[in-house]
């Protein structure tokens, strides 16, 4: 009777001497790893492991999510890096071929006993009829018209209207341009003219000539425009076809007009030469 | 008897998860725990003896999960478990800040009655080196205490239909008279 009315507080007051029954057992007796502790153990074993390897795998997933942002962010960089090398890969470029045009011009600078004034091609004239280019020197830097422009390896043109800071120079190939010149080989003399796109021809060379194509045609020095010997071209094309006293020669120029950026305009021949 | 037979593989899961939580966000210089605001919970809501149990079991597995003395948390978290039972039939134990005040207090009585032991049974003296961390986890706790009891509410009125009640508690205590 007693024990029905108080169990429960019979049932706290054991449960509260249990523990404190284990627990001086435990100071006094230090038992270490008990059984009943071991089975805790063994059974917390394998839901620490599966937490361990969760957040693992979520720190790993977020880990890589940060490599991968940072990445990103790498290869954004390297890109931008990339862009940039490349521009300045192109300048290095540009400033090679440019040494290099330039040492030609000086090369042919060399052959020469001419005061040379470099100037840089600024604008091409588009139109058919004629054949000219813009340069960016004038008489400002003692440019006068008729002057003679080579580029490597040989005969422009000449100068045709000369402003203070800008000159228009006529090319060999403009069909108003005529120059005394002679065949490399046979030293016969003619005439050459422009022929637009078709580059030039060489006039009043008799049939009688020995001319062959190939053969390289230099500026004779007649006419006191152009100096003996700049290289004016190669002779492409022999007709003996053609009725009339003289042969139809097509040349074409050794200078590429298309490609031209740098030319030499000769100016006074110097003193003491 | 589900209760009593699943109860030590929830404690065992519960403690474990506490530890692993705290040590992930705090790298173990605070503890979470939870086991101590589930024994509060059910000295709130459950009846005695099922109370009692639970706080014996989660109080055990406790002890022999963190290393302490086997017996320490067992009996510590039975008194706290007794302490929750009597207010909750005192007073009123719905409001929040009650909870959060009451959680603070256990905490604190927790963490003196851990000190007094090391002291009377070792004479070690850890409350110079836990004066900072001791007041922290009981905040902490008592702020975890507010949001299980949020949510545990939250989730029994989705389950029940209203706060569950221990049939035992709701036919005698106070507490079931006044929710």
């Amino acid at each position: 009777m007693f024990l029905k009315k108080y169990k429960t507080v019979i049932f706290v007051v054991a449960i509260l001497a249990i523990s404190l029954i284990l627990l001086s057992y435990n100071l006094k007796h230090e038992t270490g790893t008990g059984l009943v502790k071991k089975v805790v153990l063994e059974a917390a074993a394998p839901v620490h492991n599966i937490l361990i390897l969760s957040v693992k795998s979520v720190s790993n997933a977020w880990l890589r999510y940060v490599f991968l942002v940072g990445l990103e962010h790498d290869n954004r960089d390297l890109k931008k890096k990339i862009d940039e090398l490349k521009a300045e890969l192109i300048l290095y470029q540009e400033g090679y071929l440019e040494a290099q045009r330039l040492k030609k011009l000086l090369l042919l600078k060399d052959s020469y006993n001419y005061h040379f004034i470099s100037a840089q091609v600024i604008a091409k004239e588009p139109a058919a009829l004629s054949r000219t280019i813009m340069i960016n020197k004038g008489s400002a830097h003692g440019l006068k018209a008729g002057m003679p422009v080579i580029a490597p390896p040989g005969l422009v043109g000449r100068l045709t209207d000369v402003s203070w800071h800008v000159s228009k120079v006529l090319l060999l190939i403009d069909e108003s341009s005529n120059i005394d010149v002679f065949l490399q080989r046979t030293r016969t003399q003619g005439i050459i003219r422009g022929a637009g796109s078709r580059g030039c021809i060489l006039q009043y060379i008799s049939k009688t000539q020995d001319v062959k194509e190939g053969e390289t045609v230099l500026s004779s020095g007649i006419g006191g425009v152009f100096p003996k010997g700049l290289l004016a071209g190669v002779i492409s094309r022999v007709d003996r076809q053609d009725a009339g006293l003289f042969l139809k020669i097509n040349i074409t120029p050794f200078v590429d007009f298309s490609k031209l950026e740098e030319v030499l305009v000769l100016a006074d021949q110097e003193e003491g030469n | 008897m589900v209760y009593y037979l699943l109860l030590p593989f929830l404690s065992i899961l519960l403690v474990v998860l506490q530890t692993s939580i705290a040590d992930i966000l705090f790298s173990g210089r605070l503890i979470l725990e939870i086991s101590l605001i589930v024994v509060i919970y059910a000295g709130f809501r459950f009846d005695l003896v099922k109370g009692l149990i639970l706080a014996f079991i989660l109080g055990f597995v406790y002890d022999c999960l963190s290393g302490s003395v086997l017996g320490l948390f067992t009996f510590i978290y039975m008194v706290i478990f007794l302490c929750s039972f009597f207010v909750s039939i005192m007073f009123s134990t719905e409001k929040l800040y009650f909870i959060a005040l009451f959680s603070l207090i256990c905490s604190f009585l927790k963490e003196i009655l851990v000190i007094l032991f090391y002291n009377l049974t070792y004479g070690l003296v850890i409350v110079k080196k836990t004066s900072l961390i001791f007041p922290l986890q009981a905040v902490l706790i008592s702020l975890l205490a507010v949001l299980f009891f949020y949510f545990v509410h939250r989730t029994e009125g989705f389950l029940y239909g209203k706060a569950f009640q221990s049939t035992e508690r709701a036919r005698t205590g106070r507490l079931s008279e006044e929710t």
